[in-house]
């Protein structure tokens, strides 16, 4: 049985990230239309207040799945075990069917640069990686899912390719992918790779979740920004990727520029139709 | 140390400077000898990429979270004090929402910000509403509890405030004058012609209430109550040290004790207290 099947993990149909702008929309008077919610996660590891308020009157009305952004489980750092108890609560807060963050480092002694880097793709790293994932999904006790990243450079150091190592991390770790078609196109334009064969070798069964964003061509490079509407070459991306995968759970990501609710809700529409078409 | 530490020490080493990478030569080497870089982009400009990012990032969150700060200073002015911000308190915690925590401070102990008490002022009300916004959330306090103390314990009590209850005191009506930059700044030469605040000791607190975030001017000696019975004095040993340096002369019409018990039903009445247990 694959990954999903051991897990149950079920596919939530298409959601969005749940953003300040569409707090009203979403949380008063009746509930728009939408199958699930991705939280970013540590938005809402705080002690009180609004944020946990509207948390809680969400979850109420959709499945709820947290999405870290700063766990920086590739840093050679220790894991930053406070960090984990708070991520901890929260999973016990919103009881999701599984969790996520980025395949990524960015914490030091002291710093921490909120950003995603890109690890260099070595044996080493996989290994660090693998440690880490086993030692968060001890704590959590929950399915956890590794999300590939976009990035700008790549290493002298990396002895194979950016698929190959994502695929040894999450067979090793025996942890789930979640697979975001928009930054296997940003980072396939930046460094030349061929998109449909990354999509073609992730691991199938492994894949918990998909997301789909916009980006902004910079000219040199292309940044993965999550502003603007999904692109054509993405949306092909998405179609290879349901295709090869199956019904998995996708999530539309628009967190610049952030558009009405009721732009947002026709791009996740446009989603939940193409796979509908896909899979029947 | 390890191949991928050493990768790591070395990326972050250049990482969070405000220059882009392409013109620091001991930068470019660097980005030489880590980073591939490609037909488009040379290795330091890849590697500028996430510097770039790095700067804006933490940019945004101090503008979003300072925002009066910034109209009162200009965009410019503002960012060359995030920067050197940045450079001097670089982002520790794991959530952004922690970035700007030193910030008030660093205003008030640093040339040229500090020869203006104005900005530190504001900076300090600013980030007070941030620490209430999500403070941790406690239990009102209940009626029955503070009718079970009779009259003799009362000054044994002792008194735990909400968390999100901020309490400042200021050089300036800086809350006033925050108000005022919000509703100028939404035209330039309004906001250029908006009269500084003349120095003046105030005293505020902010505090979450139901559905929204408020600032509410204090008294003097109502500010040094709070101080004294958030530290864990017994109310009576607290109204005593707060009666002996209090400004309210003796045969002023409304007694010090008088104050006390209207500071108390306001207290009460904001959702300010959270237990009164006699030890």
């Amino acid at each position: 049985m694959g990954y999903r099947g051991r897990h149950s993990i079920p596919d939530l149909g298409v959601g969005v990230g749940f953003r300040a702008p569409h707090y009203a929309r979403v949380l008063d008077g009746p509930a728009p239309a939408m199958d699930w919610f991705e939280v970013i996660s540590e938005n809402f590891m705080v002690a009180g207040g609004r944020p946990l308020e509207n948390l809680a009157r969400l979850r109420e009305r959709y499945p709820v799945v947290p999405h870290g952004v700063s766990l920086a489980i590739g840093s050679v750092e220790p894991l930053d075990e406070d960090y984990l108890r708070r991520l901890r609560t929260l999973v016990d807060r919103l009881d999701p069917p599984w969790v996520s963050d980025h395949l990524c480092w960015g914490r030091a002694p002291g710093l921490h640069v909120h950003d995603l880097l890109p690890l260099p793709y070595t044996p080493e790293a996989v290994e660090l990686v693998v440690e880490r994932v086993k030692r968060v999904q001890g704590v959590l006790e929950r399915p956890f899912a590794l999300e590939n990243v976009s990035s700008y450079m790549t290493y002298r150091a990396s002895s194979m390719p950016e698929m190959d190592f994502l695929g040894e991390i999450v067979e090793r770790a025996d942890c789930g992918l979640l697979l975001d078609c928009n930054n296997v196109y940003v980072s396939a334009r930046n460094h030349g790779l061929d998109a449909d064969a990354y999509i073609d070798a992730m691991p199938a069964d492994r894949v918990v979740q998909l997301h789909l964003a916009g980006h902004t061509d910079k000219g040199s490079y292309v940044l993965d920004t999550h502003a603007g509407p999904v692109c054509d070459e993405v949306w092909a991306l998405y179609r290879r990727a349901i295709e090869r995968i199956g019904p998995v759970a996708t999530l539309i990501e628009w967190d610049d520029e952030i558009p009405t609710w009721e732009v947002l809700s026709a791009e996740a529409e446009r989603a939940r139709v193409l796979r509908k078409v896909l899979i029947s | 140390m390890s191949d991928l530490a050493k990768i790591q020490r070395a990326v972050l080493g250049v990482l969070c400077g405000p220059t882009s990478l392409v013109r620091l030569p001991e930068a470019v080497a660097l980005a030489d000898s880590l980073v591939t870089g490609n037909a488009r982009q040379s290795p330091a400009m890849q590697l500028d990429v996430d510097r770039e990012q790095f700067v804006l990032r933490h940019l945004d969150v101090l503008r979003d979270d300072f925002r009066s700060l910034e109209q009162v200073l200009g965009e410019d002015r503002f960012e060359l004090l995030a920067l050197s911000y940045l450079a001097n308190h670089p982002p520790r915690s794991f959530t952004l929402r922690d970035l700007g925590c030193d910030l008030p401070r660093f205003v008030a102990a640093t040339e040229p910000w500090s020869s203006d008490p104005l900005l530190a002022d504001l900076a300090r009300v600013e980030w007070a509403f941030v620490d209430a916004f999500d403070a941790p959330d406690a239990p009102l306090l209940e009626v029955a509890s503070i009718e079970a103390i009779d009259e003799e314990s009362w000054p044994l009590a002792r008194i735990a405030f909400v968390p999100s209850l901020q309490r400042l005191a200021l050089a300036h009506p800086a809350q006033d004058y925050r108000l005022a930059v919000r509703d100028a700044a939404r035209d330039a030469t309004v906001l250029a012609a908006l009269p500084r605040p003349a120095p003046n000791p105030t005293y505020v607190a902010v505090f979450r209430g139901p559905g929204r975030l408020h600032c509410v001017d204090l008294e003097a000696d109502a500010f040094a109550l709070l101080e004294e019975l958030a530290r864990g004095a017994p109310l009576g040993q607290a109204c005593e040290r707060v009666a002996l340096l209090s400004s309210t002369s003796p045969s002023a019409p409304t007694s010090f004790e008088e104050k006390v018990g209207a500071w108390f039903q306001q207290w009460t009445a904001l959702g300010w207290i959270s237990t009164v247990a006699v030890t």
